[in-house]
């Protein structure tokens, strides 16, 4: 009987369905409940950050102004010192405007002290423009070379 | 509890219109509740299946997510286009629900509580169960719209095709306890075992046929989103929208506690009391429901009817005669 066969082959497929179903229901889900739980990132480009060297424990930007030159959005913003008695320039002033930055990340290439990377930041979105004006130098608090400490 | 609120009650209004007052108000909430759990219910468990979460945000495990749905549905303004059948239009989505209310006052809650106990109860709830189709047809037809008469003649040609099954395999439960009433039914299991043992054909059928009378995939035909924009209540919004799935939900329950009656032993149980039993019975009906929606995909039209009528309606046919053989062969 044709149709009892194929009745019954359609029954137990149906039967391993609900099995497959019925597995995947009961293992942990998937989904990351994103604003509540964060993904650890680690191969991303996000906006640009200042590489912290161990050596000196601070970063290496002397301010030379190459990647503002290199910069084809005119997003980055720099202002510089010299230390007393040091011919070597300091960051006082590293802005980058996130909401014009396509990061092509030229800046990084150029930089001759190496000290530019990407970051691994990406919920960037903001509601204001100057609320995506990126003070890289915030985490850095006082320059250890500024105030006399390093030389 | 009841009781005593009842025959308070009956000193003031009577005793017929305290019962009717209460039947109604104590069944009218905790269907209300049932929509708003169950529509929880399926999301999380289409969530599960899916490797999701469902629903987390709005309460504890997103358990008041509905309520929020709900309400955001009572601020809806509600559209009527301007070619419907007015009358039928508007009354299609209050008829909706009234059978199911009715269908579920019928149910015996426990061996001393029912709403309308009925000696006929079974024969009562399979004539109203078909009633809920007429309401579904109206709002097809009345919205004027192409998709909503399809809808609308699919869900009349499935639930007459499915309605039979369901009743023949209701029937052999009816040989099987030698009575119509549902309370004598579950006596029966009392005595002997639930008739799932006993009936384990009828209950599959009736199990099939139940998920295509609430339209629940996969014999979601005739409000199936990919084909016919919604169907039937495509032209519907806000809180008649809303009626639509109160009385699909609804319609879930009384059937699931229905099944649960006869092939589960309804109230029957340790421990707990007995409507509890019913609802943890009924509801384990509805997730395996979910469970199959969240599975299978849509039949086509003409394999669903292939189905009911080329094997469904024969195979209960079979089983009939086979269980009245036994039966009066015993007898």
């Amino acid at each position: 009987m044709p149709l009892i066969g194929r009745v019954w082959a359609g029954a137990r497929s149906l039967l391993i369905g609900l099995g497959i179903t019925g597995r995947h229901s009961v293992r942990r889900p998937v989904t990351l409940l994103y604003p509540h739980q964060r993904p650890d990132v680690t191969h991303w480009g996000g906006p640009i950050e200042l590489k912290t060297f161990a050596a000196t424990g601070t970063h290496d930007c002397i301010a030379c102004n190459a990647c503002v030159r290199v910069c084809p959005s005119d997003c980055i913003d720099i202002e510089g010192r010299r230390p007393e008695g040091t011919k070597k320039m300091r960051a006082t002033k590293f802005l980058l405007d996130f909401s014009t930055c396509s990061l092509c990340g030229l800046c990084i290439d150029v930089c001759p002290t190496d000290t530019l990377q990407f970051s691994t930041r990406y919920d960037e979105a903001a509601y204001h423009r100057p609320d995506s004006v990126n003070d890289l130098l915030g985490p850095y608090g006082e320059d250890p070379y500024l105030s006399g400490k390093l030389t | 509890m009841l009781g005593g609120l009842r025959d308070l009650l009956a000193g003031a209004i009577g005793h017929f219109a305290a019962t009717v007052l209460l039947g109604a108000v104590v069944i009218m909430t905790y269907l209300a509740f049932n929509v708003l759990f169950l529509i929880w219910l399926e999301r999380k468990v289409s969530g599960r299946i899916q490797r999701r979460h469902g629903p987390t945000e709005v309460g504890p495990h997103g358990s008041l997510q509905t309520v929020a749905d709900m309400v955001k549905l009572l601020g809806k303004q509600i559209l009527t286009p301007v070619a419907t059948d007015r009358f039928v239009y508007v009354l299609a989505p209050l008829l909706i629900f009234l059978p199911t209310i009715c269908l579920a006052s019928l149910i015996p809650l426990s061996g001393a509580e029912a709403f309308a106990d009925q000696p006929y109860g079974l024969v009562v709830i399979i004539a109203l169960s078909a009633v809920s189709v007429l309401a579904i047809f109206m709002a097809g037809w009345s919205s004027n719209n192409k998709y909503a008469v399809l809808g609308g003649m699919r869900s009349v040609a499935q639930v007459i095709a499915y309605e039979i099954p369901v009743l023949l395999a209701a029937l052999a439960v009816v040989l099987v306890a030698q009575t119509l009433s549902l309370r004598g039914i579950v006596a029966a299991q009392a005595r002997g075992v639930p008739f799932i043992l006993l009936q384990p054909v009828a209950a599959a059928l009736y199990f099939i046929g139940i998920t295509a009378e609430t339209n629940r995939s996969p014999f979601d035909i005739p409000e199936a989103e990919s084909e016919l924009v919604g169907g039937f209540h495509t032209e519907y919004s806000g809180m008649r929208f809303a009626m639509f799935f109160f009385a699909e939900y609804t319609n879930m329950l009384v059937l699931g506690a229905l099944g649960a009656t006869l092939f589960l032993g309804g109230w029957l149980g340790p421990w707990l009391p007995g409507p509890v039993w019913l609802l943890l019975k009924a509801y384990a009906v509805i997730v395996v429901m979910m469970w199959m929606r969240w599975t299978f995909p849509r039949l086509r039209f003409d394999q669903l009817m292939t189905f009911a009528w080329k094997i469904l309606i024969p195979v209960a046919l079979v089983n009939l005669v086979v269980t009245a053989l036994v039966v009066g062969g015993a007898g």
